[in-house]
């Protein structure tokens, strides 16, 4: 082994999200010198949180959206509910830095360009996995079999939890364990009611809390909640998990970080001789110098698609088709959430009731489909849970009624009736015909535009109807004086979320115990180059139907863990 | 950022310095911490003529009156509407929004002797209710339809609503005098009693 003073860096981290962040802290706080590189522009937390607390009549055109800018800067971030000019500043701007978007069939990449990346912008929804869900492709012969099980990460989703801040309701499911809980966040009134009539009437449906990653009880540094809703603004607080409010100060804090911003990763440099990856190259995003920095170990935390072009960009004599990727698979078996509203319903319960304050999530319905065993109704495989949100209108869901003047005025001002809405989110099988790769064009930095090939398949189709029928028939047990449907109950692929829309993205470099079909080994280790491991979204081998950050965070520490050891033993 | 700061940074982009030293001086340059930014309705706008000025002045306070309450003037309704429909509409917007004043400039006077600010209160009401009622057919009226950025080629009479409406709740007045206003609740108590006159919280920007 070459001595460690021969190097830059003990490990290099390539992204700065939620992946980067738990690697930088987890690989600091074990001792090594780590640099993490982002491509984004660096910001301080708190005042750069430039639309926190902003009331409207503060904001440009008092919170309504600039629409050609959008059209023209953010034409996927605009379908994203989040964005808006309040926090605009962390998104890329997609004009300046394009992708191929097939017309056709286009995909939704999603992105952020500043230090913490995504981890400011996420819906914070965290949920473990369950054995069934690391048992699926085995079972049901789609895609290859996971080289891990529930009991290999469930000591890991403990570690990250403790720290991320998670709260929620033990419920003693098997299909969606437990996490190590926070007090869950209240219900409202009716949330109370619904629940009631749940139990007597679709008893097989759970109705419990959204587990989030937002703080009801202090942690050293952060404070709980003060729900003022709006988290994709910036916590100053950090009470919502982001690598800024957790990850990040905790790797300072070991003295043993370094952050460069502005860094965007064009390859990594591949020694035939050592079989190792030996530099990193990059380009300064402001300047276009280009430098390059030397490690032992290299985390690559670049976001799914990120991660796998900048592996992809990475091409030698060794490895003609991309780094790591002897097997074939790199940026193939491409999956995402399938999402949109699977029914809504009007409710008149609890109409002298209201709440204080401005909870910043929902309730959840967890899997119920094929839970245990393929049901005898089911013309799909795997299933879905709903993300629930209820809502009191008020005037922003009447404003274009008929009338003037006072009695106007007075009936917009007043609560209107209950709305109970059920968003599915559902599984999607892992193809290898779904798939991103390098195009012709290239980029203001000379580095080739990602394109994309994905469709959903008929699996996802019928699991997204099911969940529609589904929702009717919860609606009607919770108590909805008029349910309205969200999607139809007999919907085609076109009109399903786009593919990338979930922005759950995942699987371009999949694991697996066969080095053949999978690029990473079971410890998120290249098969190929033992000094690389790759932890964002991309090693996921199946998508399950839950929020996938919780995993990407367990992984990241379990692969840290592993690979200091290997350094330690001299066998990285 | 504004239309005219958008253009401006439009203006530097074509003229030939490299977009990344551009993209660093005008993200910083840009930024602007909102919760201490001057209010929106602040921003200069130049667009509508006196006459103009006190024509949809009438119009939004006919909307939104000034009750026990602050109505639409004196939330700067108006200077809203004027900042939006110079720098917000698309073009297709602006000319409905603008062959809607001119017909107001001149019909009504020669109809009713007066400018439509000058005419009385219930005169001015009516004229309102027989445009809605012109209106009528407009897929703006329909049950539900409100999740969307905004209908183009909605009438005159239906823009003057919305952009009152919109802007009268979104505004200082309207969100803490008329609606209830808390940016730090500091905890969540999901029942709560809710008195038949009570009014809903201001909730705009909020999931």
């Amino acid at each position: 082994m070459i001595p460690a003073e021969h190097y830059d860096f003990d490990a290099i981290v390539v992204g700065s999200g939620v992946s980067g962040g738990w690697a930088a802290k987890e690989l600091t706080e074990k001792g090594l010198k780590v640099l993490v590189l982002e491509r984004g522009r660096d910001i301080t937390p708190g005042p750069d949180y430039l639309g926190e607390h902003a009331p409207a009549w503060k904001v440009p055109y008092q919170g309504k959206r600039p629409r050609q800018l959008y059209e023209d800067e953010y034409p996927m971030g605009k379908r994203v509910y989040a964005l808006s000019e309040r926090n605009r500043q962390f998104w890329m701007n997609e004009k300046e830095n394009p992708y191929v978007v097939d017309a056709k069939n286009p995909f939704m990449w999603i992105r952020a360009d500043v230090v913490g990346g995504r981890s400011l912008l996420w819906g914070r929804q965290t949920y473990r996995w369950s054995e069934q869900d690391f048992r699926a492709n085995e079972q049901d012969g789609h895609g290859i079999p996971w080289p891990v099980g529930y009991q290999d990460i469930a000591p890991w989703y403990s570690h990250v939890e403790k720290f991320a801040g998670i709260n929620g309701k033990a419920e003693g499911l098997p299909q969606l364990p437990d996490s190590e809980f926070q007090k869950p966040m209240p219900w409202m009134a009716l949330e109370q009611t619904i629940h009631g009539r749940l139990k007597k009437k679709a008893p097989d449906i759970t109705l419990t809390n959204a587990r989030v990653a937002i703080l009801t009880e202090d942690l050293p540094g952060r404070s709980a909640c003060h729900y003022c809703g709006p988290c994709h603004n910036g916590c100053s607080t950090g009470s919502y998990f982001s690598s800024h409010s957790s990850t990040l100060p905790a790797a300072r804090a070991t003295g043993n970080l370094t952050l460069k911003a502005d860094a965007l990763v064009e390859r990594l440099e591949h020694d035939p001789v050592s079989g190792r990856v030996t530099r990193v190259h990059v380009i300064d995003t402001r300047t276009r110098e280009r430098s390059a920095f030397s490690a032992r170990l290299f985390f690559l935390c670049a976001s799914t698609v990120g991660s796998t072009q900048i592996l992809m960009q990475s091409r030698s004599e060794a490895f003609p088709n991309g780094l790591a990727n002897s097997s074939g698979v790199l940026g193939h078996y491409m999956m995402d959430h399938t999402l949109g509203m699977s029914g809504m319903g009007i409710f008149l319960d609890n109409m002298d009731s209201y709440y204080y304050g401005n909870r910043p999530t929902g309730l959840y319905i967890p899997r119920f489909r094929n839970v245990g065993g393929q049901d005898e109704d089911a013309d799909f495989v795997r299933g879905y849970g709903y993300q629930t949100f209820t809502i009191r209108t008020d005037w922003t869901t009447n404003f274009n009624s008929k009338g003037f003047g006072a009695d106007l005025k007075d009936s917009l001002r007043k609560p209107g009736p209950w709305i109970w809405g059920m968003a599915g989110f559902t599984e999607c099988l892992p193809f290898k015909s779904n798939r991103m790769y390098l195009s012709n064009k290239v980029d203001r930095y000379g580095l080739p535009q990602v394109a994309f090939e994905m469709k959903w398949s008929d699996n996802e189709v019928k699991l997204r109807r099911d969940a529609a029928r589904q929702a009717d028939r919860i609606l009607k047990a919770a108590g909805a004086v008029f349910a309205m449907p969200g999607d139809s109950q007999d919907l085609t692929a076109e009109q399903m979320s786009l593919p990338g829309e979930g922005i759950h993205e995942m699987g371009t470099a999949r694991m697996g115990d066969d080095p053949s079909e999978s690029v990473l080994n079971k410890w998120n280790q290249a098969h190929d180059v033992p000094n690389l491991f790759v932890t964002d979204g991309s090693f996921m081998t199946s998508a399950s139907c839950v929020n996938p950050s919780l995993t990407y965070m367990a992984f990241t520490a379990r692969a840290c863990d592993y690979a200091v050891k290997q350094l330690a033993s001299g066998a990285v | 950022m504004n239309r005219r700061e958008f253009l401006q940074c439009a203006a530097i982009l074509v003229s030939g310095c490299s977009a990344s030293q551009l993209g660093l001086a005008l993200s910083q340059e840009q930024q602007v911490y909102l919760a201490t930014a001057p209010d929106y309705i602040t921003t200069e706008v130049n667009y509508l003529s006196a006459p103009q000025r006190r024509i949809i002045a009438a119009m939004a306070e006919i909307v939104i009156p000034r009750t026990d309450t602050p109505g639409a003037i004196d939330a700067g309704v108006p200077k809203f509407i004027e900042l939006m429909a110079a720098d917000w509409f698309t073009e297709g917007e602006r000319a409905i929004f603008e062959a809607g004043l001119r017909d107001m400039e001149t019909r009504i006077p020669a109809q009713y002797g007066r400018a439509f600010d000058e005419l009385p209160a219930d005169t001015r009401l009516g004229i309102m209710e027989d445009m809605e009622a012109a209106a009528a057919d407009s897929p703006w009226y329909e049950f539900g339809n409100v999740q969307r950025d905004f209908i183009s080629d909605a009438p005159f009479i239906c823009q003057v609503k919305e952009l009152t409406i919109y802007g009268f709740f979104t505004s200082e007045a309207g969100a803490t005098q008329v609606l209830r206003y808390n940016a730090m609740p500091m905890r969540f108590d999901g029942d709560i009693p809710l008195d038949p006159q009570d009014s809903t919280w201001s909730s705009d920007g909020l999931i």
